[in-house]
């Protein structure tokens, strides 16, 4: 049968191409933005600034252009974005580590960094809307090592004026008139580069991931029977031993708990370890 | 049957119906949840929720129409999923949850120096005693506006009447309020008065350009077609004061924009003359509004009146056209929203937001949904001193819901329309759905021909020459 061509915008978001699944759509998708299905979102973010990359989860500079002045190239020896134009991209996160237990900061494991990454739509809000084009102030520090070695000097900052790549597509309006459009920018990101870094589910995700985070896709307690007192039985779906005897015992996710499936099981033989679930019950 | 522009307006050639007629008839409501229309560029269809528009091929639009004219719902349904473009629904039965407010229309003075033959104000007063809002009611209403906002939240606050003008120096001191307001609380505030503009001066003007208004001027026709239906209380005719005291203001537009707003009754319909006499002498924008209930009858459209207007209304939306295609600004305000509004795939449960973020306070200090609701039981909504009332507000809500209305439900328009006019619909009931529809039906068309020819009036690139 013919195709339909959507017009509007309306129509244009909710086109879902002939002979694709529902879970293209961004709005039914399993992406969840991060680390994704379909695309990662980050992704979009790593070249906002003209002449370096940033990582897509941290504010590390991954790397430069070859053709950036050396104010810029020395960015590349391990250095951190901190601000933008007057705007932090970080923040300090402090509170409990174990609950009702004294507030403090609360540093990353791999580098015993406290200070985190604010998500970018936010943090960047302002200088995708108003700077688009124009070079702003961003300033940089030196990040620490892995293992949370500091930097000999913390406050060697570097601060140098970055050119921000304008986020949205531009059209043109009735007189001529740049008009920003509803589209991410082709020059925002490389061909590939925001389908990079995308999930592997069967392999690594659903091992990695709790049941919240996969909700529509993955199970997490299955071959469920209910008990007169009005409490449930049934198996982790991550549990290797799950026949029809197996006693139902849900065991409390460990990855070191030789009960449940490894990664190594999972790269192996995931089809044949986790199975289709119907009805809540494990396929035959 | 897609009926070429040109036919438009002429009679029907012998024993087939009259383009209009036609196009009438194309628009007709046939399944609630899709609408079939033709244009030069070939068959386009509306999905209704959502408001999104597909253009199709010939197969696709000969099934649909066989479907639509069979009212069959389940082979109309199975298509839209073959096609892919079943969705969750966009609008569900679910009421608003009651909003702030965030949009308040003072009835600044409830007194007219017009008699305006329809008013829905009776002269102004509301059929009460005329009077004037207190500084402290202004002032007070102000404060309910910016209660709670926060910073870059849009505020609006309008000035209505009676006139209001003859109230001046409250107009005055609420903006001064609410620009202090605004001010304090980082929200983003819009100005807007409606006048009659007989008591316009040049400091007015200087006023509203400081503050950036939007002022909207009532005219209704140019010279005695004005004259005949808003005349002073006298009975002299009051289109030569106004454009004597209007003029000067339009020069003065920058930050503050001025428009015209026409009333159509069945004696002024001659709307294209009247469209290009205001747009040249430089009003912002001019737009159309059929009168579809007045406290007397008088001057309320008939269907055969709405027909004429639906005629004049293309006649004036092909200006429009012939203008956007050749890159000329041509501020018809019904089709500016028009094109915005179905570019965007607007749709909405509701035809305003009177009685949700927004409401009218009457001169004693009284909420009601809107500001036809002045004075009006139907539309009560508490009042400054004791607040929203929060109980009424939700079941406005519920009851107003174009899910609850009829015909709306089974209208393939009623996303785009909203259910019409609380006002109008609660005075009279919906005498003008042919209307909407026609009206609806040729924008959708000159939307897909504007489209093509001159995308970037809707900020696409530019069509490759």
């Amino acid at each position: 049968m013919e195709g339909v061509d959507p017009k509007n915008l309306s129509a244009q978001l909710a086109y879902r191409g002939v002979g694709n699944p529902p879970s293209s759509h961004p709005d039914t998708c399993i992406s969840n933005a991060f680390p994704g299905l379909e695309m990662d979102f980050r992704n979009a973010w790593k070249r906002i600034f003209v002449g370096i990359e940033i990582h897509e989860a941290s504010n590390y500079v991954v790397k430069v252009d070859d053709d950036v002045d050396d104010d810029v190239r020395v960015l590349a020896n391990g250095y951190l974005l901190v601000s933008v134009d007057g705007e932090p991209v970080e923040v300090s996160v402090t509170g409990p580590q174990v609950p009702g237990g004294p507030i403090m900061p609360l540093p990353d494991t791999a580098f015993n960094d406290p200070k985190m990454p604010i998500e970018r739509s936010n943090a960047l809000a302002n200088v995708i809307h108003q700077k688009a084009g124009k070079e702003v102030r961003c300033v940089f520090r030196l990040a620490p090592q892995p293992g949370g070695a500091l930097p000999a000097n913390e406050d060697d900052r570097i601060e140098v004026m970055l050119r921000v790549r304008p986020f949205f597509a531009t059209g043109l309006d009735a007189d001529g008139n740049p008009h920003k459009l509803a589209v991410i920018n082709r020059d925002i990101a490389e061909p590939g580069q925001l389908s990079e870094s995308l999930c592997s589910p069967w392999q690594n995700d659903y091992r990695e991931c709790g049941c919240y985070y996969w909700a529509a896709s993955r199970p997490d307690f299955v071959n469920v029977e209910s008990r007169p007192d009005g409490t449930s039985t049934g198996h982790n779906w991550m549990q290797r031993d799950r026949t029809p005897t197996t006693p139902k015992v849900y065991i409390v996710d460990d990855r070191k708990d030789p009960r449940l499936v490894t990664y190594d099981e999972l790269f192996e033989d995931w089809e044949g370890k986790l199975r289709f679930e119907i009805s809540g019950r494990d396929a035959e | 049957m897609f009926i070429p522009l040109s036919e438009i307006g002429r009679a029907g050639r012998q024993g087939n119906p009259s383009p209009l007629t036609a196009l009438t008839l194309s628009a007709q409501p046939r399944l609630p949840q899709v609408h079939l229309f033709d244009t030069e560029l070939g068959p386009h269809i509306l999905a209704v929720d959502g408001t999104r528009i597909y253009k199709v091929g010939s197969e696709v639009a000969a099934l649909l129409a066989r479907g639509l004219e069979a009212r069959d719902s389940e082979q109309v349904n199975a298509l839209l999923t073959r096609l892919g473009l079943d969705t969750a629904p966009y609008i569900t039965d679910e009421p608003l949850a009651p909003p702030p407010v965030r949009a308040l229309s003072l009835a600044i003075a409830q007194k007219c120096n017009l008699g305006c033959t329809y008013c829905y104000a009776d002269g102004g007063s509301f059929g009460t005693l005329p009077k004037q809002m207190s500084l402290e009611t202004a002032l007070a209403a102000v404060d309910l506006l910016f209660k709670d906002a926060i910073r870059d939240e849009r505020v609006n606050l309008t000035f209505l009447g009676g006139e209001p003008m003859s109230n001046r120096p409250v107009v005055r001191a609420a903006t001064l309020h609410a620009h202090r307001r605004a001010q304090e609380t980082g929200a983003n505030l819009s100005l807007s008065i409606t006048t009659n503009g007989t008591l316009l001066t040049p400091e007015d003007g200087d006023f509203f350009e400081e503050h950036g208004f939007a002022v909207t001027i009532s005219l209704d026709g140019v010279g005695k077609s004005h004259d005949a239906q808003r005349p002073f209380k006298n009975g002299r005719g009051s289109y030569d004061r106004i454009i004597e005291r209007v003029r000067p203001i339009l020069a003065q537009q920058r930050k503050m924009q001025v428009s015209a707003r026409v009333t159509v009754t069945p004696r002024n319909l001659d709307l294209p003359a009247v469209l290009e006499h205001f747009i040249e002498l430089g009003f912002h924008s001019v737009g159309f509004s059929p009168m579809l209930s007045s406290p007397t009858g008088q001057g309320e459209m008939q269907g055969g009146d709405l027909a004429v207007m639906l005629d004049q209304m293309i006649a004036a939306g092909q200006e429009f056209e012939r203008n956007v295609v050749a890159g000329r600004r041509y501020p018809f305000l019904n089709m500016v929203n028009a094109m915005r509004e179905i570019h965007r795939g607007t749709h909405r449960p509701y035809p305003c937001g009177a009685g949700a973020g927004y409401m009218g306070v009457s001169a004693e200090g009284d909420l009601s949904a809107c500001h036809r609701f002045v004075e009006n039981e139907a539309g009560a909504m508490g009042s400054l001193a004791t607040g929203v009332d929060l109980q009424r507000q939700g079941q406005w809500l519920a009851a107003r819901h174009v899910h609850r209305q009829e015909p709306c439900r089974s209208c393939w328009a009623r996303y785009m329309c909203g259910g019409g006019c609380h006002h109008e619909v609660i005075q009279r009931g919906r005498p003008a759905c042919d209307y909407i529809r026609g009206w609806l039906h040729y924008c959708l068309q000159a939307y897909i021909r504007l489209a093509e020819t001159r995308p970037e009036y809707f900020g696409y690139p530019a069509a490759r020459a």
